[in-house]
């Protein structure tokens, strides 16, 4: 279990802490509603390469407007300290994207798997943060 | 200034500290399924695509090595949520032993 490891760790380390521990960076809505906009934009992108209606000038606009965001993303969570993984992980998200486009060609469904797989793993590390920061506001107002 | 059981304070800091990382527990399960299905789609697509010659072979090296790459950011993303969960379930424990002070010396000291 997870948890249960997690536990015999917090037990001792809550005695020999004497403040709020702080190992994640906050949650930052505005990092992400970018991400959850590059999503859309990257699934309606890989639904229109499926269907063979994404033009080499629609691909071109979709991986410029995509490294466009990923860099503000990237740049943004690095104002924060603690948040050497996200940024590791945004920075990783870019690659896909310079990858697919440097490969030429159409985002389909096949060859976007690795970059839907990323999107994913830096959607799970906002929801992660976001858990964290209403669990500790809920301790700040019952503390 | 009264007494702290020490039982009593340790069930409720070991309650309070698993209650914290559950949420995360329950969230990093949910992730790991999704990242499969993810994987698990992709992986019939990419077989589909290249039966159907919409991919060369070299597209299909090309979005193996994507998926393999993207496991690095998955491994972050797991990081990341056990890192949240142990902060959030030592921030818990912690908070159970400051009540227990404050209660023990009868004011709001910590």
């Amino acid at each position: 279990m997870i948890y249960s490891r997690l536990l015999t760790a917090s037990v001792g380390a809550a005695f020999i802490t004497s403040c709020a521990a702080a190992f994640v960076a906050p949650y930052d809505e505005t990092t992400d509603r970018l991400l959850t906009d590059l999503s859309v934009k990257t699934e309606t992108a890989i639904a229109r390469a499926d269907a063979g209606k994404l033009s080499e000038e629609d691909r071109a606009k979709f991986y410029d407007e995509a490294l466009g965001t990923v860099r503000t993303m990237n740049r943004r969570s690095s104002l924060f300290a603690k948040n050497e993984d996200e940024i590791k992980a945004v920075t990783q998200l870019e690659q896909r994207f310079v990858d697919l486009r440097e490969h030429g060609s159409s985002p389909r469904s096949s060859l976007a798997t690795g970059l839907r797989a990323t999107i994913l793993a830096v959607q799970q590390i906002q929801l992660a943060k976001k858990r964290t920061s209403v669990f500790s506001a809920g301790l700040k107002k019952s503390g | 200034m009264t007494e702290i059981n020490i039982q009593k304070l340790t069930q409720d800091i070991i309650a309070a500290a698993t209650g914290a990382a559950k949420g995360h527990a329950a969230d990093l399960k949910q992730y790991v399924e999704a990242h499969a299905r993810i994987i698990a789609d992709g992986t019939k697509q990419i077989v589909s695509d290249r039966i159907q010659n919409k991919i060369t072979d070299d597209d299909l090296r090309f979005a193996f090595d994507q998926i393999k790459e993207s496991e690095a950011t998955s491994l972050l993303a797991i990081e990341v949520t056990l890192k949240a969960a142990a902060q959030d379930a030592i921030n818990a424990a912690i908070s159970v032993a400051e009540a227990a002070i404050n209660k023990a010396v009868g004011i709001a000291l910590l």
